[in-house]
């Protein structure tokens, strides 16, 4: 695990969730798991890939993500609408696309693919299980965790 | 509402803008800062192929260009819209900001580069700084 990349993300992430959303953000205690507890209703995941590899999900409730959304987007929003998954996939993106071009100019060439967002009731990622570093983030708006796992490729 | 450009200002024919990113959320945003300047026509694309041909078809004043987009990404599509039209002014709005990314979008021909999350006051003085200079402008970045 690349705990030096893994503070960027968290620190990039905190930064920018209260540059969009507010002042009132917060990082609890970041945790250690064997794979991701990616379980909430809604999950957006971005893969990094380069001289390491791995990937980042935030999840979040379902009433999160729509309040989240009605703030980046300046008016509250009746449900997940198409336009408040974008919102939250763009939230997404900007933090971890800052937090690898921070990366990129430290020198290690990190790339990472646009964002997917899913959603549904008791989402659980069972495909892989790799040590995540899990970074629940406390917003206005409710909780969002962050699931990061990265690993050199040797 | 704020004035934007030198056109504008004389009050003649609007100002044309292509707004291109995949992201419905970040085309929502820039088009809602488009309608805070004053006698702009804002239209969008959101992939790289579409930009390509929104551009030929429209030939706006002025395009803004995310970069991390399926299939076609926002570097490539700058590079073939600057082929065909040299002239083509590109300001690049990503949260991609690092210097080898930026260098890649000068080199393909962007003017201007901001990193996201975009304000109204960085946007405004980019357009106003691609559109004095136009195509001889000296590439500049916000970082």
């Amino acid at each position: 695990m690349r705990l030096d990349f893994v503070r960027i993300f968290i620190d990039t992430t905190r930064q920018l969730f209260q540059q969009v959303i507010g002042p009132a953000v917060s990082v609890k205690s970041v945790t250690v798991k064997p794979s991701p507890v990616a379980g909430r209703d809604v999950l957006t995941i971005i893969g990094l890939t380069g001289e390491s590899q791995g990937r980042v999900i935030f999840d979040m409730d379902l009433f999160t993500a729509i309040q989240l959304a009605g703030c980046m987007l300046g008016e509250p929003s009746p449900g997940m609408t198409p336009l408040v998954r974008s919102s939250i996939a763009e939230l997404a993106s900007m933090a971890i696309g800052q937090a690898i071009s921070k990366i990129n100019d430290n020198g290690t060439a990190l790339r990472m693919s646009p964002p997917i967002v899913i959603t549904g009731a008791n989402l659980v990622s069972y495909d892989q299980c790799f040590e995540t570093l899990v970074a629940p983030i406390s917003t206005a708006y409710g909780e969002v965790r962050m699931n990061i796992t990265i690993q050199d490729l040797n | 509402m704020e004035n934007i450009g030198e056109r504008n200002t004389h009050g003649t024919a609007p100002l044309t803008c292509l707004i291109v990113d995949d992201s419905a959320f970040a085309r929502f945003h820039l088009k809602r800062l488009m309608d805070s300047f004053e006698n702009v026509l804002a239209s969008e694309a959101a992939n790289g192929n579409e930009a390509i041909s929104e551009y030929r078809r429209l030939k706006p004043d002025f395009v803004l260009m995310d970069i991390v987009m399926p299939g076609l990404e926002g570097v490539e599509t700058v590079r073939r819209i600057c082929e065909s039209d040299p002239a083509a002014r590109v300001i690049m709005i990503s949260s991609l900001s690092h210097n080898e990314k930026v260098e890649e979008a000068f080199a393909a021909g962007a003017k201007y580069f901001i990193p996201k999350p975009v304000t109204t006051d960085e946007l405004k003085k980019a357009i106003d700084q691609v559109l004095r200079t136009g195509r001889d402008a000296g590439a500049e970045a916000v970082r």
